[in-house]
């Protein structure tokens, strides 16, 4: 068989990654519908069906994916079971690409089936809800409509997904214990750290700067008037594609490096 | 074959708990590692493992490097740490689910080490004890049939009928081809099994003789009058006497008793390095 990859035996690794912890694995992804169907119903009984549509899309897809790729690779948290999922005889790159097939494409695939079946649920309950007989009931009726998963707000979450998930994969290699929890403070302060020093370089470039979002759009408010300034699309799109593929990828291919020399 | 080549490890680069570390372990032996606690035993399964990577120095098993963790080493080697790992399965799950990996692996020997065990599994094997868990391990790893098997104190945490079980069915599974590696502070527990020892302090490798070497170097008895003009490795009060480890000159046999052995090297060191240098 060959050492690096080999077709039967990943098939092998991906089934008993699976199966081995079936409460984590299928308990996250229950937990995340769970969250994701209650923030649906709080959300579009209290604002209204689109914001629930954003509000759960981003909770369930961000929160449970998160915690979905900081566990693939939680052997670690305990000396026998770290040393037993090292000496398993697989590959690094088949354990690693187990991880990424789990995190990246199994959850999400089941999350965005998911969220299309309670979504359709939702959107028909409140389509139903319309009295037709109302004057404004067409337009009522075709402002909402499923959530689209190429949208630009749907497009931004994907980004910050495999960003966010790649890092949680990631730091759930170098922690042994509660690494979401770890990762996450990281994440916060690098994010927090970012926000800071972005606004204060921006409020010396400008003045009456009213919120400025790294890599993205500076808003200035004089007045009552509100003014944007956005990145020109070259810088604009360079970012877009160093934050959805070569940031992710870095991360990604570090897990790796850090798979192959992980010690325990 | 393992072979250790000027193996330096240490978990900080400052202390170093091995320097310069050669040894070789041939195919067909029981190997005993005994070291105190904290001595460095684990840490050197773990290096022939893969699991820990030596800071200067080679390790290799039948030519490949545990480093690397390639899969054709890893079905090569079955490393059973001191605290076992299973998961909420059944032992039908857990065989369809790892057993696959290694090729070598036979279901019927693993029911006849269980039986041997005294293993019953009715449900999950999280549900079992510690030992029992420890027992499932073991017989699960022997079943691979690896031509290596690395065991980190398997005997902690087994009652004392199930030490004695443990130790026949490690000399029922010994073949030509394999290498069976066992580290423990508990000499007793490796009593009429191995027949190499290894022992560690410190970071150095004190002694590492065969039993029959050991045999024909070595002569342990009690005796009321400790004997002059004799090199003695070590001695205790008990209550038929004084027991002693001396050197053999006459060639005579005795039966070894490990635990004085283990205490003989690690207060006598230099004095080992001579009776065993000497020919």
């Amino acid at each position: 068989m060959n050492d690096t990859f080999n077709i039967t035996r990943f098939g092998w690794l991906f089934r008993k990654s699976i199966l081995e912890r079936p409460t984590l694995i299928l308990g996250s992804i229950a937990a995340t519908m769970a969250i994701t169907f209650l923030c649906y119903a709080f959300v579009q009984a209290t604002i209204g069906v689109e914001r629930a549509q954003v509000v759960s899309f981003m909770a369930g897809f961000f929160i449970g994916g998160s915690l979905m790729a900081s566990s693939v690779f939680n052997y670690f948290s305990s000396n026998a079971s770290g040393s037993s999922f090292l000496m398993l005889p697989a590959s690094h790159f088949e354990k690693w690409l187990c991880g990424i097939l789990t995190a990246g494409v199994l959850f999400t695939l089941i999350f965005l089936g998911f969220y299309r079946v309670i979504d359709i649920f939702f959107v028909n309950h409140y389509r139903n809800g319309l009295d037709p007989n109302s004057p404004g009931y067409q337009n009522l009726y075709h402002s909402v409509d499923v959530f689209a998963f190429d949208n630009r707000i749907a497009q931004r979450i994907y980004l910050m997904y495999v960003n966010v998930g790649a890092t949680m994969l990631l730091g759930s290699l170098y922690f042994k214990k509660v690494s979401y929890i770890k990762v996450a403070l990281i994440i916060c302060t690098f994010v927090g750290c970012t926000y800071l020093l972005n606004l204060v370089f921006i409020t010396f470039l400008f003045k009456h700067v009213d919120a400025a979002n790294p890599f993205d759009h500076v808003f200035l408010k004089v007045g009552n008037e509100v003014g944007l300034i956005g990145l020109p699309y070259p810088l604009d799109n360079a970012f877009h594609i160093l934050s959805l593929y070569i940031v992710p990828a870095i991360l990604l291919l570090v897990a790796y490096l850090r798979l192959t020399e992980k010690e325990f | 074959m393992i072979d250790i080549s000027n193996l330096s490890f240490g978990y900080s680069n400052k202390h170093l708990l091995y320097k310069n570390l050669s040894l070789s372990i041939q195919n067909g032996n029981i190997y005993g590692l005994l070291g105190k606690n904290g001595a460095g035993k684990s840490t050197l399964l773990k290096n022939i493992a893969g699991i820990l990577f030596p800071t200067d120095g080679n390790v290799t098993v039948d030519e490949m490097n545990p480093k690397r963790r390639n899969p054709s080493f890893l079905r090569t080697v079955y490393y059973i740490p001191e605290e076992v790992y299973v998961p909420a399965l059944t032992i039908k799950q857990y065989l369809s689910l790892f057993a696959v990996f290694y090729p070598n692996f036979n279901v019927e020997q693993l029911h006849k080490y269980l039986k041997e065990l005294e293993v019953e599994v009715p449900g999950k094997l999280n549900a079992l004890s510690f030992g029992q868990q420890k027992k499932f391990i073991i017989a699960f790893g022997l079943a691979c049939n690896t031509k290596v098997i690395l065991m980190d104190e398997p005997t902690n945490g087994l009652d004392i009928p199930s030490k004695s079980q443990f130790r026949k069915l490690i000399a029922s599974v010994m073949t030509e081809e394999r290498i069976i590696f066992i580290s423990t502070h508990q000499t007793r527990d490796l009593e009429n099994l191995i027949d190499q020892v290894i022992i560690v302090d410190n970071g150095q490798l004190l002694l590492h003789a065969s039993i029959e070497e050991i045999s024909q170097k070595l002569y342990f008895e009690t005796v009321s009058v400790i004997p002059a003009n004799n090199k003695i490795l070590y001695r205790e009060n008990d209550l038929k006497g004084t027991s002693i480890v001396r050197e053999n000159l006459t060639g005579e046999d005795s039966r070894i008793n490990l635990e004085y052995l283990f205490n003989g090297v690690t207060a006598e060191p230099q004095l080992t390095k001579e009776i065993f240098q000497n020919n």
